[in-house]
């Protein structure tokens, strides 16, 4: 390992960052989970959070409950006001980065919302999702707040066709998870997981319990139970090569998901 | 289906109840092409290591051209990240860091190159503005001064992707400079390098055969060649080929005297990259 650290060192300082050769001694360095007890898990804003207490409030009795046993990192969906005002800004031709700054902005509200109901067990809200107090929160009340949304503002990827930011709430979750080494990344949402259609447009879809990203991409879903561009990152992760997708409108799933247990759709690298 | 809850409290909008993941009832909600924020906008990427790790002799001059670029162009200088950003790689990866943190920290490299450029250029009334300021508030600085600095990294720091191969941050000075430049509607993006533009081969660097010059290629083009280096990120190939508005760039050599006015003229000096 030492000397292939020396070697990694020499090419660092004298290849260019394109060189596959450099690439390849990168892969190889060793790897260190920086958050490896933590689990995120993404509530969802459209699917969750617009419904209101019906939804919410037995969802934070669940994560308070489920704080005993795991170490939390909450992030938040944006949903309707996000999509009002994606709708308002496309047609106004306002460029992806605007639209990624106000979809931000609603995932940042649905997160002071549950900020608020949580305060009183002393779990707070962080304004991005960055390191700073996050490992403090988590060790000292075991859970922690954020909006979801990647903070690429201007610098959002645009999409191929239209103006919407491709990387949204499950992206930003997903990446934290990522680059943090956490245990698992679990999506809560008002479906059970994957169907082989959207369920709500197309009743008679059939549920898939487990799916690679190979071949989830075979099937080539137009309207998937998230967000597309999530397959890539997943494929090409280190840390964390499955995401659980559950639904949070039933009560248990939440903490039968965060124990391990398959209660929804499992997507998995391979 | 979700019976065990209230239905969800939906603000009416023409996305309304969708998942936006479905291309075909998304697009015709969002399918305007997005328009130019600041069309008169000049964005020039200064490289780090091959420029800002010269020190001296290399800024010097690039910084005397910028000056006087001023009453010609309004523009914003992005600095690229240099050795120091390698180094930061090396103890980070010994360290078993990921690349959501190396990200981060590379991204501090080019912010320094960015504050020792703007403090040369200071008494012009040039400064460093920090991300959020370039997203939320260029306008306001361009309209008090004719050229502001800032780190050209995108912050993508702990949300920066898993590359395919290693470790190192994809979205790095390039990809950055070229999707701030995009996004706002800029008219003009320019690479300033140590290198005339780009070879088919590394001429710094070159084994063989003499590398060739080319003048003008596509993104997808060179692409497809599978170029054993570059002199610029890959992503950025990548980023091109969904371009809105940038339909070239240039690849300017900085060590040369007045190219890089001459590139902000629109004179061809490097090499053209065109998106599509």
């Amino acid at each position: 390992m030492a000397s292939e650290m020396a070697e990694l060192e020499a090419l660092l300082m004298e290849r260019s960052l394109t060189d596959e050769e450099l690439l390849r001694a990168t892969d190889a360095a060793p790897d260190y989970r920086i958050l490896p007890d933590a689990t995120v898990i993404k509530i969802g804003g459209q699917s969750v959070i617009d419904r209101g207490r019906a939804a919410v409030y037995p969802l934070v009795d669940e994560i308070l409950a489920a704080r005993q046993d795991h170490q939390l990192l909450i992030g938040t969906g944006a949903g309707t006001r996000a999509r009002h005002l994606y709708s308002i800004a496309a047609d106004l031709g306002l460029p992806t980065g605007v639209l990624t700054e106000l979809g931000g902005a609603v995932a940042g509200q649905n997160a002071a919302m549950l900020g608020h109901l949580m305060a009183k067990h002393g779990i707070s809200m962080v304004e991005g999702a960055g390191l700073s107090a996050v490992p403090l929160y988590l060790s000292e009340v075991r859970a922690v707040i954020f909006g979801g949304m990647p903070p690429y503002q201007m610098w959002m990827r645009v999409p191929a066709e239209g103006l919407i930011p491709p990387y949204r709430t499950d992206a930003g979750c997903y990446l934290l998870a990522e680059t943090f080494g956490c245990k698992a990344m679990i999506f809560v949402k008002d479906e059970d997981g994957l169907f082989t259609a959207n369920p709500k447009t197309h009743p008679d879809a059939e549920f898939i319990p487990r799916v690679t990203v190979d071949e989830m991409k075979a099937m080539d879903l137009h309207d998937a139970v998230i967000e597309w561009p999530v397959l890539d990152l997943l494929k090409a992760a280190r840390h964390v090569r499955s995401v659980q997708v559950i639904n949070g409108l039933k009560p248990g799933n939440l903490t039968r998901a965060l124990a391990g247990e398959h209660v929804g759709t499992i997507i998995s690298a391979d | 289906m979700t019976e065990t809850a209230a239905t969800a409290k939906h603000v009416p909008s023409s996305l309304a109840r969708m998942t936006l993941l479905d291309k075909e009832l998304v697009r015709p909600v969002t399918d305007r092409p997005p328009i130019r924020l600041l069309p008169w906008l000049n964005v020039v990427k200064i490289g780090g290591r091959s420029i800002m790790d010269r020190g001296r002799e290399a800024i010097l001059p690039l910084v005397d051209e910028l000056r006087r670029a001023l009453p010609e162009h309004r523009m914003l200088i992005l600095t690229g990240a240099g050795i120091r950003a390698r180094h930061i790689y090396s103890v980070g990866l010994d360290l078993g860091l990921p690349t959501g943190a190396l990200a981060g920290l590379a991204a501090k490299e080019a912010g320094q190159n960015g504050h020792m450029l703007a403090a040369l250029l200071a008494n012009e009334g040039v400064s460093y503005i920090e991300h959020p300021t370039i997203a939320n508030q260029l306008a306001i600085h361009l309209a008090a001064s004719r050229a502001v600095v800032g780190s050209a990294f995108p912050p993508y720091h702990h949300h920066e992707f898993p590359p395919a191969v290693g470790r190192i941050p994809p979205h790095r000075a390039d990809t950055g400079a070229f999707l701030i430049a995009d996004e706002i509607g800029a008219c003009r993006l320019t690479l300033v390098e140590d290198v005339d533009g780009l070879y088919t081969a590394d001429p710094n660097n070159a084994a063989g055969a003499a590398p060739e010059f080319i003048p003008e290629i596509s993104a997808s083009d060179l692409a497809a060649r599978g170029q054993a280096t570059l002199p610029f990120d890959r992503t950025l190939l990548e980023v091109m080929a969904a371009a809105k508005h940038l339909d070239q760039i240039q690849i300017v050599n900085g060590l040369v005297p007045g190219n890089v006015l001459r590139a902000l003229r629109g004179e061809h000096v490097g090499t053209i990259l065109h998106s599509a």
